[in-house]
This record gives structure tokens, sequence and C-alpha cells, in this order.
């Protein structure tokens, strides 16, 4: 399926979605499709993506502090079975205020990972995500501090517990 | 006693043990010898290099990258050069491509000799850990001639790569493949395709099975050795390597059978070296003459970049797999907006996780080193804290302080300041 006929199912389906293909100037010509939806809608649009080809592969969540928002893209590399493959990004955000996300968890189990991260690092809440722990961060880092926010200012010297050996308890 | 006694036993592995020389926990709970859950714990060695980034200029930012891991340090600054060129439509000249290709091949070489020694090791072959490292050595030398180091050789730079192959590294690399076909190869090959030992222990071992591969979207060997038809450099018609008859090697070709066990992995790591020769010797022949960067001078690329104002995205298959990097650019900004990496090691690693379920406590090393883990590109923050007495906190600059007051003792000429640089206020 080439990138243009792509689009155009992606827009037959989803009328107010932004689709943008773009091309690289390599040897080889390379297009990739840049998909831009708002939150109520992904979920319904990454659905369609499994329709489309079920073995679609998901590589990558990029989230970003863009100030007041803070945006997610996803990546899907799609079609690899017939040779040429298709790299669609699928782009969505959520207000500063109030960040949260739907999980996509159950439509491609290998972005629980990545949502972790995401959660850990931007403090975007994922909906109905099945395993919330911590992935990267310690287990007693401090709630509340996400440190790939632009605007976050760190951690307060009283809110550090159990510094030093990671067997030391405050009771000894 | 109406019912039979159920224990479950907790054994965790890492971050420091002598089955995994790298900081990752993994938390496997069993029933005797019987593995019934795998959990893995990342994060002890993150290095926060996405902050750094966005602190530094474009060209600063592409040594970062080859910092991230040594063994894959080309395919790393590789992808990014890649996004930063898609970003800001740079043109790369044709024979900058084909060393790519050529500097690229030779590492995976590498890095397939290295990762088969490390599985030869994991189930008590030492010898074929000495002698494939051995062998690995006349790669290493020749990319130590092309670039300057061993490791880390800085070959590309944004719209092209810093340094010409000359006849020599022509003539070097085509003594090597020879000397692989003639002696290293059959060798290998007959260790880890048909020596009865290996094929027991390495069969029915750390099976991943095509659906789950899918699910877990396993990438690199991991993903072929279970019958994944998936290759970045096939898939996405990368640079000239659609020229260079790149294909995906799946175990079939070589024994029939698609598995998806640590056996097969390793069929696919063996057949990507021959198939990576192939390519090198193709390349070296079809290679044309002419410049081999878009710009004369790196401040250039500064200034263009600086007027830049976009999204781009790399993807390259490195040894372990395909790895992908982001990068945004924003108007009058020296550096990335923002920069983001995969890679292949992290989905590998639940996929391993998934894969081990229902194994033996003894096949956890050897699945482990089969999906070839590189874990320092899997972490990216490092916190600091100490304890000396009371309790506090050392930050970046208290550690400059320490160290400037250390050097001022050998020298008190110095006249450095604490700064901070790059590292940033996650690090406490």
């Amino acid at each position: 399926m080439t990138p243009e006929e792509f689009a155009e199912r992606i827009k037959a389906r989803f009328e107010d979605v932004e689709v943008k293909i773009t091309e690289n100037k390599l040897p080889h010509p390379r297009k990739r499709v840049w998909i831009e939806v708002d939150r109520e809608r992904f979920k319904e649009l990454v659905r369609f993506l499994k329709e489309v080809d079920p073995a679609a592969q998901f590589s990558i969540i990029i989230a970003e502090d863009r100030g007041d928002r803070l945006t997610a893209k996803y990546h899907w590399e799609m079609f690899w079975e017939q040779g040429e493959s298709l790299s669609v990004i699928v782009g969505t955000s959520c207000p500063k205020d109030d960040p949260v996300l739907p999980t996509i968890t159950d439509i491609f189990p290998s972005s629980l990972p990545y949502e972790r991260e995401v959660q850990e690092f931007l403090g975007i809440k994922y909906e109905g995500i099945p395993d919330p722990r911590r992935l990267f961060l310690p287990d007693d880092f401090p709630e509340g501090i996400y440190p790939l926010r632009l605007d976050e200012t760190g951690i307060k010297p009283e809110m550090v517990k159990n510094a030093g050996h990671p067997y030391r308890r405050e009771s000894r | 006693m109406n019912g039979k006694i159920e224990y479950w036993v907790k054994i965790p592995i890492g971050p420091i043990h002598p089955a995994l020389e790298e900081p990752e926990k993994f938390i496997i709970t069993l029933d005797g010898e019987r593995i019934i859950n795998v959990d893995v714990k990342l994060g002890y060695n993150l290095r926060g290099l996405e902050w750094i980034a966005i602190r530094r200029n474009w060209i600063q930012v592409l040594y970062l990258a080859e910092r991230i891991c040594g063994i894959c340090s080309f395919s790393h600054n590789h992808t990014y050069a890649r996004a930063v060129e898609e970003m800001a439509g740079i043109e790369v000249p044709e024979r900058a491509e084909y060393i790519r290709v050529i500097i690229g091949e030779l590492e995976r070489i590498h890095s397939h000799l290295l990762n088969l020694g490390v599985v030869a090791h994991t189930i008590g072959y030492d010898t074929v850990l000495h002698l494939s490292w051995l062998a690995r050595e006349r790669v290493m030398d020749i990319l130590e001639d092309i670039g300057g180091n061993r490791v880390n050789y800085a070959g590309n730079m944004i719209g092209g790569v810093r340094r010409d192959i000359k006849d020599r590294h022509k003539r070097a690399i085509l003594d090597m493949i020879q000397y692989y076909r003639q002696e290293v190869m059959p060798k290998v090959e007959e260790i880890f395709l048909y020596d009865p030992t290996v094929e027991a222990r390495l069969r029915d071992s750390g099976v991943i099975p095509k659906r789950i591969a899918i699910e877990y979207s396993a990438q690199g060997p991991t993903a072929r050795g279970s019958g994944i038809k998936k290759d970045v450099r096939y898939n996405e018609k990368l640079g000239v390597y659609p020229d260079l008859g790149v294909k995906p090697v799946t175990p079939k070709e070589f024994t029939g059978v698609v598995k998806g066990d640590v056996f097969d992995r390793m069929v696919v790591r063996v057949g990507e070296i021959w198939n990576s020769m192939e390519i090198i010797e193709r390349a070296l022949d079809q290679m044309p003459e002419g410049k081999i960067k878009a710009f004369p001078k790196d401040n250039l690329i500064l200034v263009k970049l600086k007027k830049a104002e976009g999204e781009g995205i790399g993807r390259y298959e490195a040894p372990r797999g395909e790895l992908i990097h982001y990068v945004r650019a924003e108007k009058g900004k020296d550096g990335p907006a923002k920069w983001k990496m995969r890679e292949p090691t992290f989905p590998n690693l639940f996929a391993v996780a998934r894969a081990l379920v229902g194994e033996q406590l003894a096949d956890v090393p050897v699945a482990i080193a089969s999906i070839d883990p590189c874990l320092s590109c899997t972490d990216r923050v490092a916190v600091i804290d100490a304890n000396t007495g009371k309790r506090r906190i050392l930050t970046e600059v208290d550690l400059l302080k320490e160290s400037i007051k250390k050097t001022k003792e050998i020298n008190p000429n110095i006249k450095a300041r604490p700064e901070r640089i790059g590292i940033g206020r996650c690090m406490l």
C-alpha cells in the first residue's frame, strides 16, 4: 500500500484528522505518514491501524512537554510483510492540567513499557494501564516529580528518604 | 493434609550478578526449577541523555549519541545523523552512503562475533569465547585504521562521513574477508550449527514463537530467529542498501526449520556475518568517486540547522535490531528541541522475559545473552547521592568542586569554575 493510498483510507474513515506525507532526499526517496488526532478519537484510530494490518509493529512513544500541552507521538511500521514497509507516526496531546491519555496496551501489548516510561518521566496518566509501576526511576522516588517536564524544579531535600544504602531502614 | 504444599521462591538476578555483567534486575519467581514469572526492573544506570541533549548544539549531540553504546557506536550516530538530515532536507553524497554501509557492516561483523563468544561463554565454552574474540580483533584493527579508535570511531557527520576509505583500507578489508571466509567462518559454523552439545544446550530453550515476537515487537536477530522477515535496511530502503542485495536472514535458509529458540538466533547471527561480507564486497566494488560531505566545513551545518524547523525520524538496523531516533528543531535554536531514541534491547528484554516463563533457571543466562542485551543503551539517567555521617546529597556542582580541588592540589595555577554543564535538574 502506498502512503497516498493509506492517507486516503485514513481520511475516508476519519474526516477531521490531519494527515501529512513527508519525503526525504536520500538516494532512495522515502515517505512517512504523519497523523495528528485529538485524544478522544486516538484509540479508535489505533484500532483502525490494527484492522488494516494485524501484524503492524509498534516501535516508540515520543512524549514531550510543549508548554501548556503534553504531546505524545507513536510510531508504527506497517506492511513489513510485503517488503517495503510504511512508517506511520500518530500524534496526540493532552492539556497539562488534565494529563490523561487512553492506554493502547489492549491493542498493542508491546506499548506497555513505553507507557510506563512516559508515565514516570512526563506524568501523563494512562487510563486503564494494566501495570502502572515504575520502570526506570527508583521505587522511593517522590510522587509528583516528573524529571523530563521543562518546568520541573527538582527534588527538595526534605523529600529525600532512605538515601545511601538501599537496605538501611529509618527505624534502625 | 488435603492438597499439595505450594511455595514459590523469588530469585533476583542483577543488578550485579555473575551471570549478567551489566546493571539490570530480573526478578524471577520459581516453582521448583520452573520459572513462573519474570519481572524486569531498569534504571540502575540511567544517564539522562535526552536532558543533556537539549542543552547542546547539533554537532555535539552527534558525539553524545555515539557514547550511548560502545559496541554499536557507529549505528547510533548514523541514525541520529539520518534523523537530522531528514528534518533539514540535507542531501548526502553517494560516496558517503557507501562508506556508511561499509563501516556499518564491519561493525555488524564484530558485534555478532562478540555475541557468539558471549553465548558460548554462558554455556561454558570458554575456548570459543577466546577464539571468537581473537577473530574479532581483525575487524577492530581495520576500524581503528579507518577511524582512529577501536570503539567510538566518530565516522559520521551530519550530511556525510568524516573519513574516507582509501585504497589501503580497501585492500585490508578484502584480505580480512578472505581470512574470515577460509579460517573463521567454517569453524564458527562447525561449533554453532553442527556441534551436538551446543545444539542440545541451545535447542528449545528461551523459545519466542512468531506470534509472541510480533506481539512484543521483538527486533533484529531476535525477531528473525522467530521467522519474522523484518530488517530495516530492507524494509525502509535505507540509503544505498537496496542496490547491494540486502535481505532479512532467517534460520530457514540454513537449517530448514524455524523454532524461535536460542539456537535459531545464533544461526541468524552466523548467516548475517556471511551476508555482511557479501554486502561489503559489493559496496567496495560499486563505490563511486566524489566528495564525502555535503558541507565542506562543520560550522556551515550549524548555520543551516539554526534556520531549520520541523521534525525527522532516522531508522537503522543496528546489529541488535531496529534503532529509531527522533529530532525536533525550533527556529533560532542551536541544538535539538527534542531528541528521543529507542534501542532494540528495550523491547527484546520484555520479549525474552515473556519467553523465559516455563523454562528452567539454568537457561536464564543463555536466553538473556542470546538477545545480545546492550543494557547501557537501554538505561538513561544516573542518580548520585551519598551518605557521610549526616544525610547529604552531592550535586554535580559539589562533585565538580571536589574534583577541581584535587586538581588544584596538584597544579595550583588552574582556573576552573564548577559549573553545571549538561546534567539536568532530575539529577538531584
